[in-house]
């Protein structure tokens, strides 16, 4: 009860010895409500994140909304991105004032956003499996326990130096010496020819991919050990005893003992690949206005392209690039929302075998 | 010459032929045989001069106090035990007469000939049916249709086929925990294995459960030779032909089940058996 006593400033009319007992007589209400006290802290520090977001994603309705209106429903399959002139009248559509000749379509940017992440999920998956199985089950304490701490460093790597390093090392190094490798080797035949055509200079999509994989691998890595670790041993063992090779007991025990937890892993990975902005900001050439032709073709994300175009955008009088902008981050947030939503399902639909969760044998 | 008739000749013809046909006509009577085994963790050593022979088709029995090595003795036979990185072993195990760590002996192979049962159900994140078919499709035993083949018979060898024969997909978990032991026994059947381990397998069930394995365990031999460790004495005299006490990392005794409980030799046994010594 020190906290006021003994300090001279801070006594004032109420005097030093009055206003010690009303700090008791507070604490005491407070203690002979501790519950009360308890269960409203916890319920409002509960509404802080759902409050969050819902301002986020109001805000974010808000501004894009003169965007909306203008852009219909095209935007999701044009392809243009034609700030028009900043010289020229301004032209109104449905009420909104936009300059002349402006169009957008943000179809290049979400379906590069969509093939990124997919390439990059494709790269991580395995390898995060294949860390995750090493790390619990093939190597020994000594060299596991700082190779585990190794992957989780990797994730606190800046995006911005793992971009730097993408586009001044493994960039280069892909366009000189693998892609060519890759491109001159496919079959000629659909799906496959997707790999074939220009490699161009190392700046595109599968290096954006390859650099996003990278980034994710620690994310699904380090949570897919934590969840080998808590298999239980017996099934294991179940499996071993009855002369299961270790891959088999791996591919029919131990991944789909926590098959649910690699999705959500997974999804996590994903999201973080779907918002990734400045490493692809820097890997993927930041073209506008075209879907890739070819895997390696330069190409832009939607969160690529709002952080590059920010500053022009800026100087469009009417406000409407900018809108242009905020519909394109709608955008974004709705995907990583139907991702997740779509990881549910396919957790709810695929968990019916596996094991209950606690089981401790 | 006479006195022979054509019938008798003909039953000696068919007795030939049927021990022609015996696949373990050749085998030596003995399936599993220990020689001079010492077995160790690191310096903390387990067993010691464990001599031991299994006759085919019998099932054995192995008791004695927590800690006093049975347990490691049987993970032996099936090499569960070579994954721990400080297990030590001196002597040898044999399989119809060969070393069980002979360049020759294929793990998975070994694994599959000798089978084994744990203390806790152990079912695997998947169908029932996958389940018990899991061991035959590593092995490629059979495949497609077969496995369904498969699957009905061994769970209707384990008496789990009417209760279980509507929910085939079903999560295993939701199984009582007999029902789920009587899974991995039908899982472990199915790769055909001529040894089983059992690690006390009833211990974590019901007395219902209990009874149904030990009776499953005396239908099986002499088709099978299982050996049984258990804490359940009762147990090792109700269904065992031999029995081996295991006390402070020795072999004290083996013999006829009768005569360990009836008529023990060492006195360690005696208190063991009549439950002076836990």
């Amino acid at each position: 009860m020190s906290v006021v006593g003994g300090d001279a400033e801070s006594i004032t009319a109420l005097g030093p010895i009055r206003r010690t007992t009303l700090v008791r007589r507070i604490g005491a209400l407070l203690r002979s409500n501790e519950e009360h006290v308890w269960r409203y802290s916890a319920r409002s520090a509960a509404i802080i994140p759902l409050a969050g977001l819902a301002f986020v994603l109001s805000v974010l309705v808000l501004k894009a909304w003169p965007a909306v209106k203008v852009n219909g429903f095209s935007f999701l399959t044009s392809s243009a991105w034609q700030p028009g002139s900043t010289y020229g009248a301004v032209v109104h559509t449905n009420g909104v004032a936009h300059p002349p000749g402006s169009s957008y379509g943000a179809w290049p940017l979400i379906a590069g956003t969509l093939q990124t992440s997919i390439i990059a999920v494709l790269i991580a998956l395995p390898i995060s499996i294949g860390t995750a199985f090493a790390l619990t089950e093939r190597l020994p304490g000594w060299i596991s326990k700082p190779l585990g701490f190794f992957v989780e460093i990797l994730a606190g790597i800046p995006s911005v130096v793992v971009g730097l390093w993408g586009v001044l090392t493994l960039g280069p190094l892909l366009a000189q010496h693998v892609y060519p490798l890759i491109a001159n080797h496919v079959p000629n035949v659909p799906v496959l020819n997707y790999f074939r055509g220009p490699t161009g200079y190392g700046e595109g999509l599968l290096t954006s991919g390859l650099v996003l994989g990278l980034m994710i691998v620690p994310i699904i890595a380090s949570t897919t050990r934590d969840l080998f670790m808590q298999v239980p041993p017996l099934p294991k063992e179940g499996g071993e005893a009855l002369g299961l090779t270790d891959a088999e007991v791996a591919r029919w025990v131990t991944i789909p003992w926590v098959r649910s937890g690699i999705i959500g892993a997974t999804v996590l990975g994903l999201g973080r690949a779907l918002g990734e902005t400045i490493a692809v900001a820097m890997v993927s050439g930041s073209v506008l206005g075209h879907v890739s032709p070819n895997i390696y073709g330069t190409m832009t994300t939607v969160a690529a392209t709002i952080v590059s175009q920010l500053d022009s955008a800026a100087t469009d009088g009417t406000g409407f690039a900018v809108a242009t902008l905020a519909e394109a981050g709608l955008i974004l947030a709705v995907i990583s929302v139907a991702v997740n939503v779509a990881a549910r399902i396919i957790v709810n639909r695929t968990s019916r075998l596996s094991a209950p969760v606690g089981r401790d044998s | 010459m006479d006195e022979i008739t054509s019938s008798e000749v003909a039953a000696r013809l068919i007795d030939s032929e049927l021990s022609r046909l015996d696949p373990d006509a050749n085998r030596p009577p003995n399936v599993i045989s220990s020689e001079g085994l010492n077995l160790s963790f690191g310096a903390k050593s387990i067993l010691t001069g464990v001599n031991m022979e299994f006759a085919r088709g019998t099932i054995t029995a192995l008791i004695g106090p927590t800690g006093s090595g049975k347990s490691t003795f049987l993970r032996t036979i099936n090499r569960m035990n070579d994954k721990v990185p400080s297990f030590r072993h001196e002597g040898d195990v044999k399989l119809d007469g060969e070393s069980i760590w002979s360049s020759g002996q294929d793990l998975l192979t070994l694994r599959r000939r000798v089978g084994m049962l744990f203390q806790r159900p152990n079912p695997f994140p998947m169908s029932i049916r996958d389940n018990v078919v899991a061991g035959v499709r590593a092995h490629r035993i059979a495949k497609g249709k077969q496995l369904d083949i498969v699957a009905e018979t061994r769970l209707r060898e384990v008496g789990l086929w009417d209760a279980v024969k509507d929910r085939l997909g079903d999560s295993p978990f939701r199984l009582s925990g007999g029902q789920q032991q009587l899974l991995c026994l039908a899982r472990a059947l199915a790769v055909g294995p001529e040894v089983l381990l059992l690690d006390e397998p009833t211990s974590a069930l019901d007395p219902l459960s209990t009874e149904s394995v030990e009776l499953l365990m005396r239908a099986m031999t002499p088709a099978l030779t299982i050996i049984v460790v258990t804490h359940n004495l009762g147990q090792a005299r109700r269904v065992s032909d031999k029995t081996m006490f295991f006390y402070e990392g020795r072999l004290v005794e083996h013999g006829d089940t009768s005569q360990i409980f009836d008529q023990p030799r060492e006195a360690s046994t005696d208190r063991y058996v009549n439950g002076l010594m836990g």
